[in-house]
């Protein structure tokens, strides 16, 4: 190519160039704004076109930033979800562990018991053949052998074995348990033996004549010094009366008031009231009495909660000696006449 | 050899932690799921019989230490200890199959339930429940059974994992 011909074509170039510039910065409806015009709407379509066609690569960009996104976002939510259903997981928990501290400290506050609240962590296999339970509070948390055991429904049994932080508990439906009993507004005192069944208590009559209908509620007697057994637990309630007045052995068979399939909270009595409540603790249903106004309690503590109590101490009830297994008789009573 | 005292120790130790805090509390019909006896009859298996009997009696043992239990000292050692040594011996390991192992192990935990109750109740330290023995015989079969595929071969890989060369076969 001739050098003369390339000067003529860039000298050409920069003139149309000029030229545009200058009819452009005119401004107005120059001749060129409709050349503007026609190319814009050309180019314009063609840039539509192409858009729809790479569509979905510049949607798959864009999809991929939003997933990112999006995922981020879900990420968050599950957390946040399994948070929030943990929570109120635990508080349906929770409210059955406020439902049992509250019957708990209920019939503490009402029988005037002493507690220290505690766990059930361990249950004895069903093959061993006899009902114990391991609490979580043990010599450190004051809790000693022969200690009452009750929760809100009433006697779960005694502390038969301490360790520093545990105790192990015989439940009254063990069939080495044996608690002095009463028929809630009578005199009527017996022994109430387990049977290693959870759903049944034998309840031996001392006095063959006595009056024992079916549905009568039984209390404990109490112990002499409260252990094992503070005065004025319910136990449970006459289901079925076996024999007739005047024969030699009579029993009823009684269903305790405890499930013990259930047990989560109970409290070990470390003091028993200073006066039996008598029957003032049991379920209004067959209680006469109604119970006394609940003293607040903060429930905060591990110490030892001291709950209710009457003011004036009188004469307690008669006191049965720690009923053993083995010898659950008649002469183990000191002075039938309750108080 | 101290890496199969070391399974032993470690698995029965959660069998019988988790028996007394998970297994009795969940309430379920007849007898507890006796993974103890399970446990002692897979280490059995894993290792043989006289590894068995030994893991037999520290079960026992342990079972009788641990909270709630107020069992005699011994009674569970000797029942676990027969049937660790039975359970190891009593078919080649070429000729066990699945039917077999849960057999053995579901029959084992029966077994157990039976014995101790025959000592307790010729003892008289408590009153067995005769008239729902049979209910509880088929339910402790029932759920060793239920287990033994959880367990038995979970212990058995463990056992391989850890003496690559077989110590002990039928004798």
């Amino acid at each position: 190519m001739k050098s003369s011909r390339v000067r003529v074509i860039v000298v050409s170039l920069v003139v149309a160039s000029i030229t545009v510039l200058i009819l452009d910065l005119r401004g107005g409806d120059g001749p060129l704004s409709g050349v503007r015009t026609v190319a814009a709407s050309i180019v314009g379509a063609v840039e539509k076109g192409a858009a729809t066609a790479f569509s979905p690569v510049t949607g798959l960009a864009n999809w991929w930033s939003t997933v990112r996104d999006q995922s981020n976002q879900i990420q968050a939510l599950t957390d946040e979800n399994l948070k929030l259903s943990t929570q109120v997981r635990e508080q349906a928990n929770d409210a059955g562990r406020v439902a049992a501290l509250d019957g708990l400290l209920k019939v503490a506050g009402v029988g005037g018991y002493t507690i220290v609240p505690a766990e059930v962590i361990a249950v004895n296999p069903v093959q061993d053949f006899s009902w114990t339970v391991t609490i979580d509070a043990g010599r450190n948390d004051g809790i000693e052998q022969d200690m009452s055991v009750i929760n809100g429904q009433g006697l779960v049994g005694r502390v038969l074995k301490t360790t520093a932080t545990t105790a192990t508990v015989v439940l009254i439906v063990d069939s080495s348990s044996a608690v002095g009993a009463r028929i809630a507004g009578s005199q009527e005192i017996g022994i109430i033996a387990g049977t290693g069944d959870q759903y049944s208590l034998e309840y031996q009559l001392l006095d063959p004549r006595a009056d024992v209908r079916t549905g009568d509620a039984l209390v404990t007697f109490g112990s002499k010094g409260g252990r094992p057994f503070a005065p004025g637990i319910p136990i449970g309630e006459v289901r079925q009366v076996q024999g007739t007045a005047g024969q030699l052995t009579r029993m009823a068979v009684v269903r305790p008031y405890v499930d013990i399939s259930r047990l989560s909270i109970v409290g070990v009595v470390t003091r028993p009231p200073r006066t039996d409540p008598r029957d003032s603790v049991l379920p209004r249903t067959s209680a006469q009495n109604s119970p006394a106004p609940i003293p607040l309690a903060d429930g905060s503590t591990p110490a030892p909660l001291t709950l209710g109590g009457s003011a004036s101490p009188s004469p307690t009830g008669a006191e049965l000696l720690p009923s053993s297994p083995a010898s659950p008789a008649a002469g183990a009573l000191t002075s039938p006449s309750a108080g | 050899m101290w890496r199969q005292w070391l399974l032993g120790a470690v698995t029965l130790s959660i069998a019988v932690i988790v028996q007394v805090t998970l297994l009795t509390r969940l309430g379920l019909p007849g007898a507890t799921p006796d993974l103890v006896v399970v446990t002692v009859v897979a280490l059995a298996l894993a290792l043989g019989r006289l590894p068995g009997a030994i893991a037999g009696f520290g079960a026992g043992v342990l079972v009788a230490i641990t909270p709630p239990s107020t069992t005699i000292l011994g009674v569970e050692s000797l029942t676990y200890m027969a049937l660790g040594f039975v359970a190891g011996g009593l078919i080649d390991r070429r000729d066990r199959t699945v039917p077999i192992t849960i057999g053995i192990v579901a029959g084992s935990a029966a077994t157990a339930m039976f014995v101790v109750a025959v000592v307790d109740g010729l003892v008289g330290r408590t009153s067995v429940p005769w008239d729902r023995m049979g209910g509880l015989l088929v339910t402790s079969f029932v759920y060793a059974a239920l287990l033994s595929p959880l367990v038995v071969p979970g212990i058995g890989w463990l056992a391989r994992k850890l003496e690559p060369v077989k110590v002990t076969t039928i004798g």
